[in-house]
């Protein structure tokens, strides 16, 4: 296995804005306002909130398996 | 107590650094890898890539791999073994760490579905790339394709060209089309963005029917997979082992009734070309002929599955 190299091309930090708000549009468009503001959060604080989420989901019974078919979509 | 989703998480992290250090090549995908990169799927499962050579030492470590103090089981009659065979055609390994409903489940592919490169070959951390679990994430369900266009923003962001292959929001396409460039060889991947750089109103139906066609390639795909594996599971679900079998035992069972009844590659032997006629076949019945001109080429997607 190899790492991903960092083979970015550099952005300008106008471009950079450019594409950090369209990407921020779509995601309150995609995803609604909450979770896109938690998919902006740093990953400690995204993955927490996740963990409470579907934590509290489970407690109140909320099943989340899905079937076991030998293939997956 | 089920287990916390934190609890889960460093389990099956733990898992992958103990599978690394055997030489197993794995890598978590889907839900969990979105989270990594940024957009959030509320999930406990884990889908796991690994290696089909590495198939045999995968299943040695899940049967030493305890979680609170119990070790696995496979899961469902339909769960093909863990075996290289079935894995380099495309099967999926389901495993559960008991109890049902509040224990761990973990499934585990050979090959990441439609993934036009292997998945070993890009790795972040504990998850494939971006660009892989963007590629699995192709399938016929709707809620998934939100998450394609979100992990190939984020790529273009990242600097990584191939996040184009993956916008499926118009209004992304447009917006990024008037801020990032790209090289004109994606057209050829791609052809709807050509549409997109000319600002061409062609784009929202080519865009729709583009959807459209993985999703059914989806559907189809999956269809020969559940036809192929029926005796399997008759099979597996007649030899009833005792409850306290252990999973080297449920694994003999599942390998002795794949060898009999389980196709290894059922794709490649219904053929990657039937398939995309039949799909395309389908698809014109229902998409406007100028719109089924901009499809892609998709064969390179399911090469290695008919490797």
């Amino acid at each position: 296995m190899k790492k991903v190299e960092q083979n970015a091309k550099k952005h300008t930090p106008v471009v950079r804005r450019k594409l950090r708000m369209a990407i921020y549009d779509f995601h309150v468009r995609a995803f609604g306002e909450e979770m896109a503001r938690v998919n902006h959060l740093p990953l400690a604080d995204r993955r927490r909130y996740i963990g409470e989420m579907v934590d509290h989901a489970t407690r109140k019974g909320v099943k989340s398996d899905k079937p076991a078919l030998g293939v997956t979509p | 107590m089920p287990f916390s989703y934190a609890e889960l998480e460093e389990f099956y992290e733990g898992l992958v650094a103990r599978a690394r250090r055997r030489g197993i090549a794995c890598a978590i995908t889907s839900g969990m890898a979105c989270v990594a990169f940024g957009v959030s799927a509320a999930t406990k499962d884990c889908d796991l890539l690994c290696s089909p050579d590495s198939a045999g030492e995968l299943l040695s470590l899940l049967g030493e791999a305890a979680l609170g103090g119990r070790l696995p089981n496979y899961r469902g009659n339909l769960t093909p073994p863990l075996d290289a065979r079935w894995f380099r055609g495309g099967w999926t390994s389901h495993f559960l760490w008991p109890p049902a409903g509040s224990g761990a489940y973990l499934d585990i592919f050979g090959v990441a579905p439609r993934s036009s490169s292997p998945w070993e070959s890009e790795i972040q951390g504990f998850y494939a790339s971006p660009h892989t679990v963007a590629e699995m994430k192709r399938t016929n369900r709707d809620k998934d394709w939100p998450f394609v266009t979100a992990l190939g923003a984020r790529m273009i962001e990242m600097g990584d060209e191939r996040g184009w292959l993956h916008i499926y929001d118009e209004n992304l396409l447009h917006a990024f089309g008037d801020t990032a460039k790209y090289s004109a060889h994606l057209f050829k991947r791609r052809p709807i963005l050509e549409l997109a750089a000319n600002n061409d109103p062609r784009l929202r139906p080519a865009l729709r029917a583009e959807v459209e066609y993985w999703h059914e390639l989806d559907r189809v795909r999956m269809s020969v997979y559940e036809n192929a594996v029926r005796q399997y599971m008759v099979e597996v679900r007649k030899s009833r082992l005792p409850p306290s079998a252990g999973l080297p035992d449920q694994h003999n069972l599942r390998v002795r009734c794949a060898e009999k009844y389980l196709p290894i590659s059922p794709l490649r032997d219904y053929g990657v070309d039937r398939m995309i006629s039949e799909t395309r076949e389908t698809l014109a019945q229902i998409i406007h002929p100028d719109a089924m001109g901009w499809l892609p080429d998709v064969h390179e997607h399911f090469k290695l599955l008919s490797a």
